[in-house]
């Protein structure tokens, strides 16, 4: 008896507890977003005026749209932007959109999981951040929307944004354009560096060509560079860097090897009739002959095949290494470069010419030009919503947009200096600096408005001096990087994978490890016996497919 | 006596044997969560040198990961999302699990067996996910935190678990409440559910783990990031590229943006770590009674 009455009481709260559960969601849910055909914008609209900095629209003559934005967040542990962000009121007030914006997930296949579903329930956003993959599908299905006829419209964003050729073949079908090329990740951030302070004790001058490297690389591995009386140090540090159809065999960090003999990237992508997989060549196997023989001398850290890429930053931190492939920003922004420069005050790492190889050819690397792709969806062409969407996005190119998106508000996150840099200098609030995490909820949408403008670097980028009193600047190892060679490649980012991609790339980086390593014996018959594999893999097709798509593109003549 | 030696000595080392295993695994299960702890403990001026070993001094403890996880804008709304999600998805599932259970253990249903072929064969020939999205589209529920909690709201396993556990009540209590002119939500009420304590709070852990750990879902059904509950924050965290190549922002550098990770890990495993001693003691009865048919 007592037993039901406890019971009793604990289902009556249980109840309970619904019944306020259910008034509480009830709250939660969100008002029901206007469907696309809820308000259309009149298909024979006015003619919009296009906002620029110093004219803004007079609203009378716009008529106002509800825009919905899926956007690739730049920060994606931050939360999105607060109800009251300001750029949703200036949006609205001025350009008369209603902007409803949704941070994507962190991951491509999250992203690309949230999109197929909505596109299968034809319920696409009016713009949506999307990957390349996943583009091509939508716009095969008729679900993504031309742009050649809303480029006019944003001529500042056009000019800024989409005018680079090699960018735009990446969202072109048929001739017309199927998505807004956004530039993506910086291109050429990433170099070859040498510990010049060690250079200094042994006497030596930085290696120019592949042998030098040897040698300098011998040295630093055996004569103590850093004095210390021990055997801890080694010429080269890499690790295995990427994954996918292009980083495929031992990555980008050793792609500045086989530019030394002339054959950086996977393809060769300089003309239609050289076209094919640089691995056919003589001069890929001489250049994976030269990483075994710096893996047979000991010249590399012997970890570089398992290390990750902390482990590898850790590495150079710790002064295990001479030379070495580094992004600009990993190496010297203040905070990386904090600990070397407490571990080694005098260390130095200077930018090295990549060296030649036998034929006098040189390569940093490659070049892939990457774009964030943002589609219209059909959906909304058709609900007359395009020339908001054109007002939304060039209004983000024009002053205002750019450094309110980029960089929050004046005056509160951020100031100008006479030289029209971005400083942090005056703020009010020092805690409201664009740059604390507490801000990065203001800057979420900072990646649709970022070009690179010096300005920009500068921010980003800004030069300190370090505890040991060195004056750094990030911005002089990037622009060193960009003087460099480096090999086009743009194209084999457009490169569709062949339907066995995962056991391709697998023999591909499997077989070129277990040369490189030492464990399979590399000679011409060898070789020989490694393409016959990837050819009976599909290689050929492969080649086949990919000359046809780079030449519909626009990559290959 | 000497078998009882014998017995004995067979007896120890089986229980070394046991004891063994089971300390082994409890070694494997723990290091991991102490390593996390360790490094979500790690001060946050701790100079990076890419490793975490498994032991830092206490006077070198520092909870300042801590404190910048619970000053993170979302981390309160999300830990609030997946609160309500666990709990109102917990309460559903089970009143809808229990009820479905008790009509499926009545061996006189008319009925009966076509309704555990409707259940049994879309749970082994699923839609997909498409279909799930457009069903829950077409309900209005995207965008709303019951998307989240109403499609899975009823475990077939579960159910069949529940099921089995009320075939194995005896039936002379059923139908000594029914000559005492009790009706079916009655007998449910007053007789089935105080005896089913132990597969309820059971079935209820299970729910409640699935629903606190769900974070597919919430990417697709919700758009506003206001309502993603805090497993999709989790993922966010543990995912974030390594900001400070793009922006010197002097709240993360690489120490830090471990240790932050390690306390949003070792923050959004606790509450389930914390219920579970609270419910094992129910645990091990429920599942074994309502796995067992006679």
């Amino acid at each position: 008896m007592k037993e039901r009455l406890k019971m009793k009481k604990v289902f009556s709260k249980l109840f309970l507890l619904a019944v306020c559960l259910t008034m509480v969601l009830s709250a939660c849910a969100p008002k029901p977003t206007p469907t696309a055909t809820a308000t259309p914008a009149p298909v024979t609209q006015p003619p919009v005026v296009v906002p620029t900095a110093t004219q803004p629209p007079a609203p009378t003559e716009i008529a106002p749209a509800d825009i919905e934005l899926w956007a690739s967040g730049r920060v994606t542990e931050a939360a999105p932007p607060p109800d009251d962000w300001i750029a949703y009121t200036k949006i609205k007030d001025e350009l008369k959109v209603n902007l409803k914006l949704v941070l994507l997930p962190s991951t491509q296949s999250d992203q690309d999981t949230k999109i197929n579903a909505a596109a299968a329930s034809n319920s696409l956003p009016d713009v949506f951040f999307v990957s390349r993959d996943t583009w091509f599908k939508l716009v095969g299905a008729g679900l993504i929307a031309k742009v050649d006829d809303l480029l006019p419209l944003m001529p500042v964003r056009t000019a800024s944004h989409y005018s680079d050729p090699d960018r735009n073949r990446l969202v072109t079908v048929d001739g017309a354009m199927y998505g807004l090329p956004d530039p993506g990740a910086m291109p050429m951030t990433d170099g070859l560096v040498i510990r010049q302070d060690w250079l200094d004790k042994l006497g030596l001058k930085a290696p120019t060509t592949t042998d030098e490297f040897l040698t300098v690389a011998k040295a630093f591995t055996n004569d103590d560079p850093d004095g210390n009386g021990k055997k801890d140090t080694y010429g080269f540090c890499a690790f295995v860097d990427g994954s996918g159809l292009t980083a495929m065999g031992v990555g980008p960090r050793f792609d500045w090897i086989y530019g030394a003999f002339g054959v950086a990237g996977i393809f060769d992508l300089s003309s239609a009739a050289n076209f094919g997989l640089n691995v056919r060549k003589d001069a890929y196997m001489q250049a994976t002959q030269f990483i075994r023989t710096l893996n047979e001398e000991g010249v590399i850290d012997p970890d570089w095949p398992t290390l990750k890429k902390d482990e590898f930053r850790a590495r150079w931190k710790q002064g295990s290494c001479g030379m070495m492939h580094e992004n600009f920003a990993a190496l010297s922004t203040q905070s990386n470069y904090k600990a070397f420069d407490e571990n080694f005050p005098n260390g130095f790492w200077s930018v090295l010419v990549p060296p030649k190889g036998p034929n006098g050819d040189s390569a940093d690397g490659t070049v892939i030009l990457s774009a964030r792709i943002y589609a219209i969806s059909q959906r909304a062409i058709d609900a007359g919503k395009g020339p908001a969407i054109a007002r939304l996005l060039e209004w983000m190119a024009n002053d205002e947009g750019y450094y309110l998106l980029g960089f929050g508000e004046k005056g509160v996150n951020y100031n100008l200096d006479a030289n029209g840099n971005i400083t942090l200098d005056g703020l009010p609030d020092p805690a409201k600096a664009w740059t604390k995490a507490e801000m990065q909820p203001l800057t979420q949408l900072a990646n649709m408005v970022y070009i690179f403008t010096p300005v920009e670097l500068n921010a980003r980028y800004p030069s300190y001096t370090a505890a040991s009193g060195r004056q750094m600047d990030p911005l002089s190892y990037y622009t060193s990087f960009t003087k460099q060679p480096y090999t086009q490649a743009t194209g084999s980012a457009i490169v569709n994978p062949p339907s066995n991609a995962a056991d391709f790339t697998r023999f591909y980086s499997e077989n070129i490890a277990k040369f490189v390593l030492g464990q399979e014996p590399l000679n011409a018959d060898t070789w020989a016996a490694f393409i016959t594999g990837l050819d009976g893999l599909g290689a050929k097709d492969l080649e086949t497919n990919a000359k046809q798509t780079l030449m519909s593109a626009g990559f290959l003549e | 006596m000497m078998r009882t030696h014998i017995k004995s000595w067979d007896n120890l080392i089986f229980q070394a044997v046991v004891n063994g295993f089971l300390l082994t695994i409890l070694i494997a299960i723990t290091i991991p969560i102490w390593r996390v702890f360790m490094m979500s403990i790690t001060p946050l001026s701790w100079k990076d040198n890419g490793t975490f070993g498994l032991w830092i001094p206490p006077w070198q403890w520092s909870f300042e990961a801590y404190r910048e996880l619970f000053k993170h804008p979302a981390f309160a709304q999300a830990t609030y999302n997946s609160a309500i999600i666990t709990l109102g998805g917990t309460l559903i599932s089970i009143v809808l699990t229990t009820a479905l259970a008790y009509v499926l253990s009545n061996p006189k249903l008319p009925g009966r067996k076509a309704m555990m072929m409707f259940i049994l064969v879309p749970f082994l020939f699923q839609a997909g996910l498409i279909p799930t999205y457009m069903v829950v589209q077409k309900l209005g529920l995207v965008n709303n935190l019951f998307a989240i909690m109403l499609p899975g709201a009823i475990g077939v396993t579960n159910t069949f678990v529940m099921k089995g556990f009320f075939e194995g009540l005896p039936e002379e209590l059923e139908e000594a409440a029914r000559l005492d002119g009790a009706n079916d939500l009655q007998v449910l009420w007053h007789v089935i559910l105080p005896l089913s304590k132990p597969i309820l709070l059971t079935i209820s852990l299970f729910y409640a783990v699935a629903l606190w750990n769900e974070f597919f879902s919430p990417i697709l059904y919700l758009n506003d990031n206001k309502l993603m509950p805090l497993p999709v924050l989790l993922r966010n965290i543990l995912l974030a590229a390594n900001i400070n190549e793009y922006i010197e922002s002097d709240a993360f550098s690489n120490a830090p943006i471990q240790a932050f990770k390690a306390a949003s890990v070792f923050i959004t495993m606790l509450p389930m770590v914390a219920i579970y001693p609270w419910i094992q003691r129910y645990f091990t009865k429920g599942t074994l009674l309502g796995g067992v048919k006679e």
